[in-house]
Formats: structure tokens, sequence, C-alpha cells
């Protein structure tokens, strides 16, 4: 099982992880960074960049808990710990919005998505060749390992 | 824990020019074909031109949560901004050279010194209407005419693009209101409106990016060429060597890079003199010779029939400087302006060449800075002959060869012109338009601009070059475009295998590639001559020509101003890569769509040669119709 880990002391706060996150799940069909819409509240990153009070910046990214406070809290059932992968999967279709997710998850990595009917959350780019934003990320702040 | 910092990627990105990809990959030291791989990753803000680091609150960056910067400005805002200051410090750069130009002209005038071309000035200053008493009185008068235009304030408009320019070009830029005033106060005006909390009006900066491609074209460009003819001697169609085979490592060999060639007058002629080519055989060489490198050597290569004794031949481009260095063959670089890449300062360092610069604003880290004043070129000149006499001395036989002598070609077509091409068609234009209307020839690819390395080292020219013939479009090359495509063979005239039916048919009829050499990117305000000629010959306006540009690999924002005098020609202007646009809607839809209902231009943007070729085909297709060929 595969899982994104954090070097925060290395992260510059470029945000190239968010680019790439938005520009991996957008809905109008394209791929070239250049093209994604950086305007549109549709183009939502499911991983953020935070100021560290103290200096440097804190990268939140989704954990896929082995325990996970948002699918413990998931009424609805759409989101579910898969046992084979390990990742946090989400079915929007079961998806109820009621944001208990949201409120739930002591990281802050599932959002409301912008027409408030569902949530957004890090799929670990399933289908793709590994997490878009570690590719993106230019000093190795996160990787891929395996646990 | 100890980190290494000496060791470089083994990875280099992929050339159109095999053998020099080969060459750079073997090299033990690193260069800009190496470093692609560590910054491959490149920020999407940046890409997109919604990074703004104009004041202490920044850098802001636009984010679909984030769509103003703190003081407020929206993507269209940081976009303009950063387009119209890179396209004012582009416009800087060139009005730099014809500046240049002009004085040394002026200067070298008042000396009563060569005057190279007569038949140039007289030419010039009949058509700028400029009489004088002599040779020497009418250079300093037309000299005095460009700096006096150059030096106006920016609400007083300049007087020679009124005969420069052609006369419906001008109509419909007095129509737009972006006739430009002195192109000095132009780029200062330009500065001005993007720096912190000043102008925040998308379309009045690309308005005045258009106004600064027109003075950067008409001077910069158009101009630069002229006086250099004066100067320097017309362009004659040749053949020449291109490539690493023409360094021979017996002489005492200087890179030269820059655009001013005016600055090099004095001491390439001082170079064959006897004491000087006394010393050099005293020091065991036996003599000098001069090995193009950027847009300094394409100009010296296409006057090169001037100066066959000193020159050796254009090696390479920009992004081939480094391999050139790395021969080892080379004793010194002598260089006044870009694109001089900060990159060949530890090759230099390591094998002990040379550098020395004549124009302190390139001013090298490693160069010794010997400014050229035309009042001291004499001891200056032997200054820095005695310095790369001494730099000879020093690293010969303690600096292995690495020579390539396979590389390029020995029969590249060069020296083409506006004047010389017509020339050789006969003194007239109706040869070209006879087969462009028959369809022989479809249309006329200026294929211009830089070279760049990010995404291959002249992989986009090359390919989009090769797929334009094959569609029997005939290319013209003005730039570092040039350097890649001669060095790839491109330019001989066995590449017309690789034409159409009808540009091949064209090409051995007259004995000529299908890729016409018009040398450094200067040369862009030559083929903007040709136009108007071929234009003013059908008797339509430019953009109703079935010609394109393509900057397909544009690099700097030298390219960008060239790139906004093609747009105010009216031109389609195809581009590998956005030039950070593409964050504000508005700018790229001004860019790409609505600038063909203002000067008839438009950007295209493709990465992929065979796409673009299309388009670039669909739009000469487009225009032959309207024609009625």
């Amino acid at each position: 099982m595969k899982r994104i880990f954090i070097d925060a002391h290395k992260c510059d706060g470029c945000m190239s992880c968010s680019i790439a996150c938005m520009n991996a799940h957008r809905e109008d069909g394209g791929d070239s960074v250049y093209t994604l819409d950086l305007t549109d509240p549709k183009n939502q990153s499911r991983n953020f960049i935070k100021k560290n009070p103290t200096g440097g910046y804190i990268p939140l990214f989704c954990r896929h808990c082995d325990d996970p406070d948002c699918a413990n809290a998931c009424m609805s059932g759409a989101l579910k710990k898969d046992l084979a992968t390990g990742l946090v999967k989400y079915e929007k279709e079961k998806c109820a919005g009621c944001y208990m997710c949201v409120m739930n998850c002591r990281y802050g990595i599932p959002q409301p998505d912008t027409s408030l009917h569902y949530m957004v959350k890090c799929d670990f780019c399933e289908g793709k060749d590994g997490p878009s934003c570690v590719k993106a990320c230019p000093k190795e702040a996160i990787y891929v390992k395996e646990v | 824990m100890s980190e290494c910092t000496n060791c470089f990627s083994s990875r280099t990105c992929p050339s159109a020019d095999k053998p020099l990809e080969a060459f750079i990959r073997s090299l033990p030291m690193e260069t800009s074909h190496h470093r692609t791989e560590g910054q491959s990753t490149k920020c999407g803000f940046g890409l997109q031109g919604v990074c703004c680091r104009l004041c202490a609150n920044g850098p802001c960056r636009i984010t679909p949560k984030a769509p103003r910067g703190i003081c407020g400005a929206d993507a269209d805002t940081i976009v303009a901004r950063n387009f119209l200051r890179a396209v004012a410090c582009g416009s800087g750069c060139y009005i730099h050279i014809v500046e240049n130009t002009a004085k040394n002209l002026k200067n070298t005038a008042l000396a009563k010194g060569k005057i190279r071309s007569e038949e140039s000035l007289y030419r010039l200053a009949k058509e700028l209407g400029i009489d004088g008493e002599d040779v020497y009185d009418l250079a300093v008068k037309v000299a005095d005419e460009v700096l006096a235009d150059l030096y106006k304030p920016d609400d007083v408009q300049m007087e020679l693009i009124e005969k420069l320019a052609y006369s419906p070009r001008l109509e419909a830029w007095k129509k737009l209101g972006i006739m430009p005033g002195g192109s000095k106060s132009e780029v200062f005006s330009g500065v001005v409106k993007c720096s912190t909390n000043l102008n925040s009006d998308p379309m009045d900066m690309l308005v005045h990016c258009l106004k600064l491609g027109i003075s950067t074209g008409v001077y910069g460009l158009m101009l630069t060429n002229l006086l250099n003819d004066i100067l320097l001697g017309e362009p004659e169609i040749r053949f020449a060597p291109v490539g690493l085979n023409v360094i021979d490592p017996d002489y005492i060999n200087i890179m030269i890079t820059g655009h001013q060639h005016s600055m090099f007058t004095y001491i390439q002629d001082r170079l064959l003199e006897e004491d000087v080519v006394a010393k050099a055989k005293a020091a065991g060489a036996k003599g000098f010779k001069l090995v193009g490198c950027t847009c300094v050597g394409q100009d010296l290569q296409l006057r090169g029939a001037h100066y066959t004794e000193i020159f050796d031949g254009h090696a390479g481009n920009n992004y081939t400087s480094e391999a050139i260095l790395a021969t080892g063959a080379i004793d010194g670089v002598l260089s006044e302006f870009n694109c001089t890449l900060p990159g060949i300062e530890p090759i230099c360092d390591e094998l002990m060449i040379k550098q020395i610069c004549i124009d302190d604003v390139a001013k090298k880290k490693n160069a010794e800075l010997i400014p050229f004043n035309f009042d001291t070129r004499k001891e200056d000149g032997d200054r820095i002959i005695d310095e790369l006499i001494e730099a000879y001395k020093n690293r010969r036989g303690k600096v292995k060869m690495n020579l390539l002598p396979e590389h390029g070609n020995k029969n590249t077509l060069t020296g083409v012109s506006e004047l010389s091409l017509k020339k050789f068609l006969g003194d007239s234009w109706k040869p070209l338009i006879d087969l462009i209307v028959s369809g022989k020839i479809k249309g006329v690819a200026g294929v211009v601009g830089c070279s760049s390395v990010a995404y291959g080292h002249d992989t986009l020219t090359v390919a989009l070059t090769k797929e334009l013939i094959a569609k029997d479009i005939i290319v013209l090359s003005a730039g570092c475009s040039s350097g890649g495509i001669e060095n790839c063979g491109l330019m001989t005239p066995e590449a017309a295998e690789l034409a159409g039916p009808g540009l091949k048919e064209v090409c051995k009829t007259l004995g000529i590639p299908p890729v016409l050499n018009f040398g450094p990117c200067l040369a862009i305000g030559r083929l903007e001559m040709v136009a108007t000629e071929l234009a003013k010959e059908i008797g339509v306006d430019i953009p109703q020509l079935p010609l394109v540009l393509s900057a397909a690999q544009w690099l700097e924002e030298q390219a960008l101003a060239d790139g906004c005098f093609g747009l105010a020609l009216g031109l389609p202007l195809h581009l590998g890569v956005p030039p950070f646009i593409t964050g504000s809607q508005l700018v790229t839809k001004v860019l790409t769509e609505d600038m063909k209902d203002l000067t008839g231009g438009q950007v295209i943007v493709d990465a992929d040669a065979k796409s673009a070729a299309e388009k670039l085909e669909a739009i000469i297709l487009e225009k032959r119709s309207a024609l009625n060929i």
C-alpha cells in the first residue's frame, strides 16, 4: 500500500502541487497546465499549503488514514476505507452532502464542492501513474512510500 | 551529511541536431542541455503569467479561491502587466542595438573611416529624402536622423517611419492610434505603465505593446540592417560551411556572440593586418579566425562574402555556444549582447578561455570589460588582441581538444536579403509571385526567432520547417532558428528532396534549398521588407499575402517585441509555447482572436509541428483564395 509522505521543511510554498491537483481533476477535458482556468472556482485543489505561523509551510495532504475520521463519520457510506489499496474512497452517488466528513477530518482535507452538493477529496489520482501532486513537487517535499 | 554539488544530470534534452545531441551528452561538463532536467518542473502560476511580484505584498498568485492579488489586480491586469514589461524590455534591447549602430555609422563617417557599401547609403538616404555633400556628410546625416527619432518624446511621432513603413500599414496604424513616439521614450512609458499600482487596463497595455512592436520592427530591426549594410557591406548569396566543422584549431579562435556587428568592424579588419598576424604566428598559430555564434555570427555569415579570410563560418546558435567552447579550440569569447549564456562562464573557466565583453549591458561575470569606444578603438583593439594571444599561449597544450569535424555541412546557402534575393530572381519579384500564383509555391512562412531547450533544442523549429516545406510552403528564416535549421542541413540544395513536389521542382531548377537563410533575428526586418515589396508589387496590404510567421521556439523578451511587430503587420504568428498569457482569458482572446479585426494579425499557439503546419497551411490557403489564386 502506498501513501503520500510529507517533508514539511522542504516545502517552499510554490503550490505546484495544488495546480497539479486542480489540473488532474479538471472537468473540461484539457490537460495542459497552460489552459487550466485559475479563475474558475470549480477547479478545486484537494491539497492545501498553509503558512506556518512559526515559519515555513504546512503542506496538507490526505493521509488515507488507517482509522479515517471522514469515513467513520460518513452516514451514507459514500466514504469507505478500501482495505486492499489502503485508500479512503469516495462514491459521489451515495453522498448526501451532510459534510460530517468536512467537520470530522482532523487535517481539514475534505471540502464541500462548489455546488454544495458533494465533497471533494484526494483520490490518489487513481488510474494515473501516481499522484499528480507528487510528480509536480520541485523540492521532493512530498513523496510516495510503500507502507 | 554532505551533499554532492558537483555532479550534473547525465541526461540531456533532445536536439533536432543529432550529432550535436550525442556530442553534448558525452561532454565532461554541464551545459544548458543538461540543466533542462533539473528545471523540468515549471511553476503553473508562472506559466500562466498570473504571478505578480511588483510590490512587497507579493508574490500574489491567482487561484480560484484568490481571484485577485492583495492590491485588487485580477488575472487580466497581472498578465497584461507582465506581458508589457517583457515587450518593453525586449524593445529596449533592439533599440539599444540600433542606437549603437547609428552611433557607429556616425563616428565612422566623422572619422572618414571605411564605408563598405556606398550604394546602400545612397539608397537609404534617397528613401529617407536626405541629401549630403559627400558620402561622409550623408552618412552623418542619416545616422543623426535615426538618432533624432529614437530620442523623441513619446508624444512626438517619429518621422522616418513614414518613409520606411508600407503606406497601407501606416494608415491602419494611424487609424488604431498605435503610431509610436520616440522609441526610447516608448520603452520608458511602457515600463512606467507596468510598475506598481499604475496601469491596470489590459487593453491599454496591449495597445502599448503594439506601439513597441512597430517601433522595434521599423527601427530596431529594419534600420539596424540597413545601417549595417552601409558599414559592413551588403549580403551576397553564396554557399558557406556551418556547424562545428568550421573550427580550425590551428588558429587563435575567437567566438563572437551578440547582436551588434558594427562594434566588430575595427577589430575584424585589424586581425588580418600583417603585424597582428605576425604576433599570432610568433605565438604558434597560423593567425586569427572569428567563429560565428548567435546572431552576430549569423550577421557575419550573411555578409560573409566580404569576410572570407577572417570568418571561419557560423558554428551554431545560442544553445550551441557551450558545445562550441567545449571543443577546446576556442581561445576567447568576444561578446557584446545576448545571447551570451551565463552557462558559458564555468566552461570558459575550466578550459581557460578568455572572456572579453565590449558592451556593459551584457557584461558577463567572468569577462573583462573593455567597453567599445570609437575614439579609443585602436588601443582597445590592440589590448583585446594581446589578451587573446596571451590566452592562446596559456591554454594551448594544456587543454584537450574535443573537435567534431564532421558536424554541420559545407554548402549552406547564405547571404539572402531583400536585395540579394530580388537580384537573384533577375531584379524582379515577378518570378516569385508567378510561382506563388501558379501554386508551385503555396505560400511563404517566416520561421524566425530563437532556439530554446526546455522542450528540446530546435526540435519544434526543424520539425515544423520540414512539415512546411513538404506542403510546398517556402521557408525564410532569421534568428537562432537559422542556426539550428542550417546545422540540420535544410539550407543545402540537397534539402530540396524534403520539399513537396512544387517547391522541390523550383529548388532544383534554381539550385536553391527550400529554406532561405536571412541570417540574424535582426533580419526579421528584412523579411518585413520582402513582404512589403511583394505586397506593393501585387497591390495589396501585407495581411492579404499568403504569408505566415512562426517563432516556434521563441526564447526571450526580444522575440516578444518582434512578435508584436508581426501582429502589427497583420500577420499570423505561431508560437510553440504561450508567452505566459493564458491566465487571462481577455489577453489570450485579444491576441489569438480579436487582433484579426484590429491589425489582421493573430497568435496561434501549438507545440505540435504537424498540427501547427496544418493550421498555417489553412491560413495560407484562405489568403490565396481571397486573392483568387
